[in-house]
């Protein structure tokens, strides 16, 4: 296999899941780009560490009462799973759909939320935009249980509009209210009670009670209205279906993804004053969209086959996340081939660098690309990753080493290359390798320990860092 | 073998009552994992908690008229304290015996919770141990560990010292200090609760295997109940067993989130879904905390609800009366059921009921 299709792979891997070993890129290589593409938007057949186990060992990760087991729980499954682009997914519309615990207070209702993005997100948006507005997190976090027919809270109809589907300026001050309108009597069962305790963060007396939907039909305002430019006496359902045949919902969508999954686009508030930086992209985007019944799989297919995706001018363009960061490293050192109280640990660390899962810093969600890296969080990003990496009785790790030593590298520029082909087939600059190949020239040790220190490097580098 | 089906003896269960409620300090519990009943009535209640949070962690002693009695140990490495706290068990004299999953230990304390001993240390090798979670005691005072990460049951001294070692897949079943074959079974698989019987075989929840096994008290493998699925007499993920003087035996069926009662043969008599009521400590939080009361008592806590996955575990987590995550089932003297729900931070209690038919 050509070295440039697995570095392909690779760059696939690291946008669509959070990167893979130098052996299972081989195993992908092997059955070739569209074909791994395909893998990858196939659900079907997931692996990963069971819920049973998980919640076995950690009940916390099953009773989910307080801020960090959901998270947690997430973490497991992104460092396990063997379908990483639905978790990849899941965490993309966690990013633009941002609710957090602060104003919820349930973990299990912010889990169920993820769960939703799991199991709708690569499909029709339509369907998600509908699961969204059942969700009783959603609720919860936009108020919309206070959404009556005879006082409206426009709280969210206006996110729908502004920061979930189509972005200022596509939609007027009557369509936001008219979009209310549609939504009032969407609440959530024993809503006097549930609010309640989640406002008293109440445990008492028996755990949480899980969060479910519930149409109040006494409630909701059945009159006519007029949206988009559309008149009926619609519902939710109605306002969804009409704002997914927007064109401007499908460039909303499409520069999200392509921001996400190709190259940082800057944050959401500047989009109406700043052109796309690849305008054509977006349009091949919009095209998906429409052609495939706003179906985000049928999107995605067509981004990452694409020239703008595959493109090594988009290469490591992208800051990695913390939480990407986290899952990548767990997934090179096979940590968690087991439940393990460390799972806590790691997951801090990506709160450390400054990505709380279920806990955003606002409804817009957290911003990417750059503001990912101050010098605090890169102290943070560098010293985990390294450690980890560090690490030799881990058994990503182990087996890492066993195959640089035995791969004969004697040279440092050997040794460089070979580490960073073994945690991902890594790229990096010329000025990048020649510090590294530096530092393997004067590593201490021998064997294990030189090789470790030489992954340990790599771990710090702008590339690794980045995806 | 007798026709126990047919037979007055069979005992369905009836609900008594509900014992607990969450708390992270003092009375009350916070993640139980199992209890443990002495003589004098007084439970010993395990407590996990959250992890790496020095709140919590803690054996909560109580009895069956929620009386409160105190609470002993704390999170932590030192000898004494837990960082998995996993079961409990009771030697001939009261002595209270706790498992920690995370430390690979046993600690033993008295009847008033002043540490005596601990013991065990991590490893595969013969008396190590590698996550050990469930114990039970026989009646000469022998401790059965399920050393759930070696896949096997171990039997030691009630001061620590090994005595025997079966169940592992490496020797099909058979016990590793000579006795005789088993049926050729595969071995355990991550096994959890156990518990010796009046006859002094070992019942093992065969978590990973979906199954209930039953050894002789030398290892010999004497059966196995149950298969995969979620009909009746099937298990999915049991954590607990119990047996009576007459032999039923009484499951923990966690990962179907219910309890059910097998005869001596392993037919299936009943399984209970969990009907929770508020415990003396709950009607008493409720009674204080007059707003969360009164909201309470106009919900409709066992709403129908459209179900986003048809899991167990998704309709426990909403209803709130039904076992959610059961991970122990211990019977007291006068044949009363404790079932122990990790996420509800509670004891549901059955006693014996109206005769079968």
């Amino acid at each position: 296999m050509a070295n440039c299709d697995i570095e392909l792979i690779a760059h696939l891997m690291r946008r669509a899941g959070f990167g893979a070993t130098r052996e299972q890129l081989e195993t992908l290589a092997a059955q070739g780009y569209e074909a791994t593409v395909e893998q990858l938007l196939d659900q079907s057949a997931e692996g990963r560490m069971g819920d049973d186990l998980i919640r076995r060992f950690h009940p916390e990760l099953s009773g989910m009462m307080g801020t960090l087991g959901s998270g947690e729980n997430w973490l497991y499954r992104m460092a396990t799973t063997t379908t990483p682009l639905r978790e990849k997914v899941a965490l993309f519309w966690h990013g633009i759909f941002a609710t957090g615990y602060p104003k919820v207070i349930h973990g299990k209702a912010l889990s169920d939320q993820v769960r939703m993005f799991r199991y709708r997100g690569l499909g029709s948006f339509h369907d998600l935009l509908v699961e969204l507005s059942r969700d009783p997190a959603m609720i919860i976090w936009l108020d919309n249980q206070d959404n009556h027919k005879d006082a409206i809270n426009e709280n969210y109809g206006r996110e729908l509009l502004e920061l979930f589907s189509m972005g200022v300026g596509s939609y007027t001050e009557q369509d936001v209210q008219e979009c209310a309108r549609a939504f009032t009597g969407w609440t959530l069962g024993n809503r006097e009670y549930m609010e309640l305790r989640s406002m008293r963060d109440s445990d008492w007396p028996y755990g949480r009670i899980s969060w479910h939907f519930e149409f109040r039909e006494d409630d909701h305002d059945f009159g006519e209205k007029e949206f988009l430019g559309q008149r009926g006496a619609f519902n939710g359902n109605d306002i969804v279906a009409i704002i997914c045949q927007q064109e401007a919902t499908a460039r909303f969508i499409s520069r999200h993804l392509y921001s996400f999954f190709v190259a940082d686009e800057p944050p959401v508030p500047d989009w109406p004053y700043a052109e796309p930086q690849d305008a054509a992209a977006i349009d091949i985007l919009v095209q998906a969209y429409f052609d495939g019944g706003y179906d985000i799989s049928a999107m995605l297919r067509t981004l990452f086959n694409s020239d703008f995706f595959k493109d090594r001018a988009v290469w490591y363009r992208k800051v990695k996340s913390p939480v990407e960061l986290v899952a990548g490293v767990l997934r090179l050192t096979g940590e968690f081939d087991r439940p393990r109280k460390e799972i806590l640990d790691r997951y801090q660390q990506a709160i450390f660098m400054g990505q709380f899962l279920n806990n955003p810093p606002s409804v817009e969600g957290w911003h990417q690309g750059t503001d990912w890296i101050d010098t605090g969080s890169l102290v943070e990003r560098i010293n985990f990753a390294s450690q980890q990496l560090g690490d030799v009785a881990k058994p990503g790790v182990r087996t890492m080493v066993e195959r640089i030593a035995g791969s004969q590298a004697g040279s440092p520029e050997m040794l460089v290359d070979a580490c960073l082909d073994q945690v991902g087939v890594i790229t990096v600059s010329e000025d990048t390798r020649r510090e590294l190949v530096d530092f393997a020239a004067v590593a201490g040790g021998a064997g294990a320990a030189r090789i470790a220190e030489v992954l340990q490097m790599v771990a710090s580098t702008h590339e690794f860092q980045r995806a | 073998m007798t026709t126990v089906q047919n037979t007055p003896e069979i005992r369905f269960l009836e609900y008594r009552m509900t014992l607990g409620m969450t708390t992270m300090e003092g009375r009350g519990f916070y993640y139980p994992t199992d209890i443990a009943i002495a003589d004098d009535g007084r439970m010993y209640v395990a407590n996990r908690s959250l992890e790496n949070v020095t709140r919590g962690v803690r054996v909560t002693v109580c009895d069956i008229n929620s009386e409160y009695y105190g609470t002993f140990a704390a999170y932590g490495q030192s000898p004494g304290q837990f960082i998995w706290p996993s079961a409990c068990a009771l030697d001939s004299r009261g002595r209270v015996y706790v498992s920690d999953e995370a430390a690979h230990r046993i600690s033993v304390f008295d009847r008033e919770g002043a540490l005596l001993s601990t013991w065990g240390e991590r490893g595969s090798g013969a008396g190590q141990l590698d996550t050990p979670s469930g114990l039970a005691f026989d009646a000469a005072d022998n401790l059965y560990v399920a050393d759930t990460y070696n896949h096997r049951v171990q039997k030691f001294t009630a001061e620590g010292r090994f005595l025997a070692s079966f169940g592992s897949a490496g020797n099909g079943g058979r016990a590793d200090n000579g006795g005789s074959a088993g049926n050729g079974d595969a071995g355990l698989n991550l096994p959890w609760g156990l518990t010796v019987g009046a006859d002094g075989n070992v019942y093992v929840a065969d978590w990973g295997n979906d199954r209930v096994r039953k050894f002789s008290p030398d290892g010999e493998h004497l059966g196995s109940f149950g298969t995969s699925g979620r009909g009746d007499g099937e298990f999915h993920r049991p954590s607990g067993v119990a047996v009576d003087a007459a032999g039923y035996i009484y499951v923990a069926d966690w990962g179907n989130e219910r309890v059910q009662v097998l005869d001596p043969n392993g037919g299936f008599v009943q399984k209970l879904r969990g009907e929770a009521t508020l415990s003396a400590w709950a009607a008493n939080f409720l009674s204080v905390n007059v707003e969360e009361g009164e909201a309470r008592s106009r919900a409709n806590l066992e709403p129908e609800i459209e179900y986003f996955v048809d899991e167990p575990h998704e309709e426990s987590s909403h209803i709130e009366k039904y076992f959610w995550s059961p991970v122990s089932i211990k019977l007291d003297r006068e044949g009363n059921l404790y079932v122990t729900e990790s996420n509800r931070h509670r004891i549901q209690v059955y006693r014996p009921g109206a005769q079968g038919g």
